[in-house]
């Protein structure tokens, strides 16, 4: 089966991209350094949400629903800021028109260069819910760790797609630095994250149910609590769909950027 | 020496030696040239010339001050352009970019704005002083370059392949403000690839290979290096890499270059045979097509190429 | 003079940094601005000064975040653009040109946090009164000072590092709590208080406090004794910020890694 795929033009892709993107990252960015990304970051937004509900509410009601909120939301680094700036740092470093004038078949190269960044989220959202549990005293005794499990993965691979659209659009900008910033933390706000959705106006509850990390977080909480995975599926499908609409999203508009560029000639401007 | 890496969870660090002996004079008022290979250590000597290295042993002296105690006192009194599209800030003005600089060399404030507009003046951008430095022809990022290696009025200027990436008007211009430079009684250590704008510029040139010096004279003393021999030069297409190492292995050769990219293939052997090596050499290219043969005296190039390979 | 000079020059490089691209300023105010709304919402159901704190705090994480970006990047960028060499190669001291960055950082910051001020005290009214405005102004400039110099330290340490974005990432949380931005320190780990207590924001935000609301209590020096902390915390990280830019532009020049990123 590995040769068959091996061989098959848009598996090749994808597996080149990933593995480049892979090397590529780690050009830069040693490995101690996404440890401590991958280790300090979480710990630390927890931390400060949680010791701010604390102050806010001196009972520990409020914390497991901040902490497991927030074990999700730091995967945004990985899903959203990284992968959306993927071709702003192609665009950077001159690479964009080379990888354009290649034959290759879009769709693979588009997504295969988020590989990574997929399993850096699940990785971060791990250990996430490690501190949630061993630090914060997130209580997961009745935790369903298949749906949890499934949750983490939908989430990871939903928000990676809304990173790739995030990038397509980054594409007609300078630099997608901008817009990667604003929805890293936006999600701290209309995601569920914090409190409840419900809390928020209701005009712009429409921009939370449009994110899949909306539906991540309350999935994620039930799934703590104990809710099955059977339980838990129309919520599951409602990020899946939400994840499926920003990848196509995406795809069109990078489509739609070549075109452009191509017509324009703008491929590395910024 | 420095240290280079690779790989990602176990580095493999190596070693490399840039610059292994180096030692020369550069007398005031003089244009002397470094020339050498990729590799060979010529960025590498001019960055410890200006301060911007410390060599691993060694020393040397940069207007009388040593190189590792006294930095400031040269980095005042010494210009550096790098050629290259970088080095610039592009988003802000050519003006700007000079006067950021003349205000980290201390130029003083009264003279400041006098000096900034003359600079423009010389390198032919006062009227586009104001406009953004990406808005800049690579010409003419290659002239701020050149102004802002004055701005400090420097004695002693140090250009890294100035004319790199330039058109053959770009460049030439390069060179006729080089030779305004040194006509103004300033000191120039250059270093470059080409040898006609070597021969052209320099009163002396330095050959550098594997971080060595390899010889050190005049353009026509270098070219006594070659003068027992005739270059036959051969166009052609067709040549391939197996071709011209069969002409190395030749006892009569005693260098060969050749550039094999294109349709017009050049290759260029060097011979104490002269006319009388030709036969040979069409034997050995038969496989080929050959456009023109024909034989010329030895040049500055010639003479690079006995020293380095 | 020629020091500042090299300052000054510094300082207005980098302001036109900005005017060129003035959209940079939009990743440091989208944190601490989602940080300020998220506290009022947790909030919501609290009488008294929440604005002090929540209000305040986004502020400060509004100057701070922009000081330490600045500054970590300001060589980073050099890098990039290939300008790092030129840079070193003048006879300025490093440190003074990078102060100069810093200290336009650190204004910027002051107007980005003013600016998540005013937008949050109009479009969520929530304001905070000032008891004392001149202690206050004193506290917010020594706390700026400090932070700058807090900079310069940062950015030394990035010049050896190829990943200066990352360490600046790294960096906002843990400073975001440790200095009790929006909440008390008091709160923290009993450990981790000496940490809090070493960082000069901490001090410079309990000092405004003070000088905002006359009944607050805070860590319970009083305002002159946190404002003298702050001080002093200023003058360390300078000397701190002198003695490494000299050791780290040593290294660099030895182990020719000043272009790599």
């Amino acid at each position: 089966m590995a040769l068959i795929l091996r061989d098959w033009p848009p598996y090749r892709i994808f597996w080149s991209s990933a593995t480049f993107a892979f090397k590529a990252l780690f050009s830069w960015l040693r490995p101690a350094m996404w440890l401590t990304q991958l280790l300090v970051l979480p710990l630390f937004q927890m931390a400060f949400f949680v010791y701010l509900s604390r102050f806010v509410n001196p009972g520990t009601t409020g914390v497991a629903f901040i902490a497991v909120g927030n074990a999700l939301q730091v995967a945004s680094f990985s899903s959203i800021f990284a992968v959306c700036n993927l071709t702003s740092e192609e665009k950077w470093q001159g690479t964009l028109t080379p990888l354009i004038v290649t034959p290759a078949n879009r769709f693979p190269l588009f997504v295969g260069r988020a590989m990574f960044q997929i399993l850096n989220s699940i990785a971060t959202i791990v250990v996430g819910f490690f501190y949630a549990s061993v630090v914060f005293g997130v209580d997961m005794s009745r935790t369903d760790f298949v749906a949890l499990s499934v949750v983490i993965l939908v989430t990871c691979l939903a928000m990676t797609g809304f990173g790739l659209m995030l990038g397509s659009v980054g594409l007609y900008m300078r630099t997608a630095m901008i817009i990667a910033n604003i929805f890293l933390f936006i999600g701290l706000l209309v995601c569920g994250v914090n409190f409840p959705v419900t809390v928020l106006p209701t005009w712009l509850q429409p921009v939370s149910y449009a994110i899949p990390m909306t539906y991540g977080t309350m999935a994620a909480r039930a799934a703590v609590e104990g809710s099955s995975l059977v339980l838990l599926a129309p919520v599951i499908l409602q990020e899946i769909a939400a994840g499926a609409i920003s990848v196509f999203v995406g795809y069109l508009l990078f489509l739609g950027f070549e075109a452009l560029a191509r017509r324009k000639g703008t491929f590395e401007e910024f | 020496m420095y240290h280079s890496s690779k790989g990602i969870l176990r580095k493999n660090r190596q070693v490399v030696e840039a610059v292994k002996g180096i030692s020369f004079d550069v007398e005031f008022g003089e244009l002397f040239g470094l020339v050498g290979p990729n590799g060979a250590g010529k960025t590498t000597t001019i960055k410890m010339l200006t301060t911007l290295l410390t060599p691993t042993s060694g020393a040397a002296k940069v207007l009388g001050f040593d190189i590792v105690k006294d930095v400031v006192e040269i980095r005042r009194r010494i210009g550096i352009i790098f050629g290259g599209e970088r080095g610039l800030y592009y988003r802000v003005s050519g003006r700007e970019n000079l006067r950021y600089f003349a205000d980290l060399y201390s130029v003083p404030l009264s003279k400041r704005e006098r000096r900034l507009s003359e600079l423009l003046e010389t390198v032919g951008l006062s009227d586009r002083a104001d406009d953004k430095v990406e808005s800049y022809s690579r010409g003419m990022k290659q002239r701020l370059h050149i102004a802002k290696g004055l701005v400090n009025d420097p004695e002693l200027i140090f250009m890294d392949e100035p004319t790199i990436g330039l058109d053959p008007q770009a460049a030439r211009d390069t060179r006729a403000m080089i030779k305004q430079l040194v006509q103004k009684g300033k000191t120039i250590l250059l270093t470059t690839h080409y040898m006609f704008e070597a021969d052209e510029l320099c009163h002396r040139i330095g050959v550098i290979s594997n971080g060595e010096i390899a010889a050190l004279d005049t353009p026509e003393g270098l070219k006594r290096f070659v003068k027992d021999i005739t270059v036959i030069e051969v166009e052609a297409f067709g040549v391939v890499d197996a071709d011209i190492a069969s002409l190395r292995r030749q006892p009569d050769v005693k260098a060969v270059s050749a550039n094999l990219e294109g349709e017009r293939q050049t290759v260029r052997i060097q011979t104490p045979k002269g006319s009388e090596f030709i036969p040979e050499v069409t034997k050995v290219l038969s496989g080929a097509k050959i456009f023109d043969i024909r034989t010329k005296e030895p040049t500055l190039e010639d003479a690079y190429l006995r020293l380095v390979t | 003079m020629t020091r500042l000079q090299t300052f000054w020059g510094s300082f207005r490089m980098s302001l036109l940094h900005f005017f060129a691209d003035p959209q940079w300023i939009i990743p440091n105010i989208i944190a601490p601005f989602v940080f300020t709304i998220v506290a009022l919402i947790l909030f919501r159901d609290v009488s008294g000064s929440v604005a002090l704190y929540a209000v305040l705090g986004g502020g400060m994480m509004g100057m701070w975040g922009n000081t330490l970006y600045g500054s970590g990047f300001a060589l980073a960028f050099d890098r990039w653009n290939g300008t790092i060499e030129y840079v070193l190669g003048t006879p300025s001291r490093l440190v003074w040109i990078i102060a100069g960055r810093s200290a336009s950082n650190a204004v910027l910051g002051l107007a980005n946090a003013l600016a998540i001020v005013l937008v949050v005290a109009i479009g969520y009214g929530a304001f905070f009164a000032i008891a004392d405005p001149i202690l206050f102004l004193l506290a917010l400039v020594l706390t700026l000072t400090s932070l700058s110099a807090l900079g310069v330290v940062f950015c030394s340490a990035f010049l050896l590092s190829r990943s200066a974005q990352v360490m600046t990432n790294g960096l906002e949380m843990p400073i975001y709590v440790a200095s009790g931005s929006m909440f008390p320190v008091a709160l923290l780990p009993f450990w981790s208080h000496p940490l809090s207590f070493s960082l000069g924001p901490t001090w410079g935000i309990d000092a405004m406090r003070y000088a905002a609301d006359a009944t607050y209590v805070g860590l319970g020096f009083g305002y002159w004794t946190d404002v003298l902390v702050v001080l002093a915390s200023a003058i360390v990280y300078l000397t701190i910020g002198f003695w490494l830019f000299i050791v780290v532009e040593n290294k660099v020049r030895r182990d020719a890694s000043l272009t790599e990123y």
